[in-house]
């Protein structure tokens, strides 16, 4: 599967954006997102995120994140069915009580798609953001300071790692006889919680190495127009800003 | 020039010494080994070359390392970083970009290069170590060689005088392992660059240093041509390293006086020696 954060290489228009643009997008996106209350518009949203997933070559990356997204609401769906008791009745039990209402299902549908809406935009700029442009158009062009942005873009290449760790140090668990697959989950959480101990070492010694490694490569020295690659705001940057501006003045309006 | 007097070094809240009584010297241009079993002080050793030890892993530190003459203490870690260029043993987490352009770029950028000058040495290190082609790659999409290559040619790329790596063939394969020597050996000797290279297969050791250094609980055990070195099998066996097999043979032969030439460090020597040592038995009339 890989990591979900992971970079989708690729040359479409969304690529080639300024890394700054990308994350106001993003959040521009969710904001769009939270001001409305319409189904209708929801579903719309979700569209136009889809369509342009798929025209910027992330589509199936997309398709993955909804649907673990959608995973994470099925708690919610189930409360929002529950307690959730206007409208019309379905499903009704014998005694009169409906299992599910039509309020249940529209909010249930509402929340759903507005989490949704809120989060994927988030995972997709990832998807065709390097953090490495990330990082150095904040720095040029943001000031933010290099030290926390290398802390922010560190633990992120540090998932993948660690996760490899923790398959490695299971497997060498598995090779002893301890047996992970257990059904009960207890079990299992009893099974895995000694092995944070020695996962926490080793990642640990790994990103020490990792600040060792940047410190003899010059970390410290590194100035804030230090970046090789320049990242300028072009018109594409100015126009799709713009369009998502329209949408949420659009959205306070008439949302 | 690297020169080390007297140098010990104790981590903090370690009971023993990590360093004892390390006298050195290595010149410009040469090509050293380092090899010694796990635990004996060869990642520590590297440390003290970049002022990590005693700067960043702290602890007792006697005696003195010095580089070009900068006392490792004393200077300013920058200075030191520009000359001494460090290749990590764990390949993974001392990657700091996802891409292998941005690897290479990274320390050209740190050190604050000119653009041309950046875009310069980036082709060129490129074409020097042959990853032109992994170029746009992503890392984790690399084998351990490719990945190896790129730590070595993000080191490379900064041109620094001394190349000090650590176990760059660990989880390498036999063949990716003889590219990681030849391309060092070619570094060591189109560019004079200096390289302290920390191994534990003592044949690649044999047929490509110039110098081997045998070090055992913190200590310098042996230090010379690989050919001087490797003659000590008893000592070898006694700390754990497995000996080329030509060599145990060539020892075997001279405790029975049958071949007295040159020790063997590879299979070619070793064939040389056995076609010697039949020819003088038939001659004995064995
Ligand atoms: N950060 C540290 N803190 C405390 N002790 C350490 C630290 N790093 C290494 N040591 C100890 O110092 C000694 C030498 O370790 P070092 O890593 O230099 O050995 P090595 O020869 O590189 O071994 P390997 O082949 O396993 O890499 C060991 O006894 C080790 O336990
Ligand atoms: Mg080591």
């Amino acid at each position: 599967m890989g990591n979900i954060l992971e970079f989708v290489p690729g040359d479409s228009f969304l690529h080639r954006l300024n890394p700054i643009t990308k994350i106001v997008l993003a959040f521009l996106f969710c904001i769009c997102s939270l001001l409305s209350n319409n189904l209708l518009i929801q579903v719309g949203l979700l569209a136009f995120l889809m369509i342009i997933a798929f025209a910027a070559g992330i589509g199936e990356k997309a398709m993955g994140l909804l649907r673990t997204l959608l995973f994470f609401c099925i708690l919610m769906i189930i409360l929002q069915l529950i307690f959730m008791r206007g409208g019309v009745g379905y499903l009704v039990l014998p005694g009169g009580f409906p299992l599910v209402t039509s309020d249940g299902l529209y909010y249930a549908a509402l929340f759903t798609l507005r989490i949704i809406n809120a989060t994927l935009p988030l995972l997709m700029m990832f998807a065709i953001t390097q953090m490495n442009d990330l990082t150095n158009a904040m720095v040029n062009r943001l000031h933010v300071p290099y030290r926390y942005m290398f802390i922010l873009t560190t633990a992120f290449r540090f998932i993948p790692i660690l996760a490899g760790e923790f398959h490695d140090i299971m497997d060498a668990q598995k090779a002893r006889g301890v047996e992970f697959d257990t059904r009960n989950i207890f079990k299992k959480i009893g099974l895995i919680v000694p092995l944070c101990v020695p996962l926490l070492v080793s990642s640990v010694k790994k990103v020490d190495s990792g600040a060792v490694s940047a410190q003899v490569r010059g970390f410290s020295l590194r100035t804030r127009g230090a970046g090789y690659k320049a990242y300028p705001f072009r018109l594409g940057d100015l126009l799709a800003l713009l369009l998502l501006a329209a949408m949420i003045v659009l959205l306070v309006f008439f949302g | 020039m690297i020169e080390i007097s007297k140098m010990g070094f104790q981590y903090s809240g370690s009971d023993r010494m990590a360093l004892r009584d390390i006298n050195l010297t290595i010149q410009d241009g040469e090509f050293v080994g380092l090899i010694g079993v796990s635990g004996a002080g060869k990642t520590s050793l590297t440390h003290t070359l970049t002022g990590m030890i005693p700067h960043h892993y702290k602890g007792d530190f006697y005696g003195s390392v010095r580089v070009n003459g900068m006392d490792t203490v004393e200077c300013r870690g920058e200075d030191l970083y520009r000359i001494v260029g460090s290749v990590f043993q764990d390949i993974d987490s001392q990657m700091v970009a996802s891409v292998v352009e941005d690897e290479i770029l990274y320390g050209l950028e740190n050190f604050g290069f000119s653009r041309e000058e950046i875009s310069e040495r980036l082709e060129n290190v490129l074409d020097t170590l042959g990853i032109r082609d992994l170029r746009y790659r992503a890392l984790s999409s690399l084998s351990g060689g490719q990945k190896q290559k790129v730590a070595i040619a993000a080191i490379v790329a900064l041109r620094p005088q001394i190349i000090v790596l650590d176990e760059p063939t660990g989880e390498l394969d036999p063949e990716s392992s003889l590219q990681i020597f030849r391309l060092l050996r070619q570094l060591n000797k189109e560019f004079g660059i200096t390289v302290l290279i920390v191994e534990q297969k003592i044949m690649l050791l044999c047929e490509y240093v110039d110098r081997m250094i045998v070090m055992n609980e913190g200590a310098i055990v042996f230090d010379g041509p690989a050919r001087d070195v490797v003659r000590h099998t008893s000592t070898f066996e006694d700390i754990g390293i497995n000996v080329p097999r030509v060599v145990t043979l060539c020892g075997q032969l001279q405790k029975k006086g049958l071949y007295n030439g040159q020790v063997p460090l590879n299979v070619e020597e070793g064939e040389k020696m056995v076609r010697e040592v039949l020819r003088g038995g038939r001659h004995a009339g064995i």
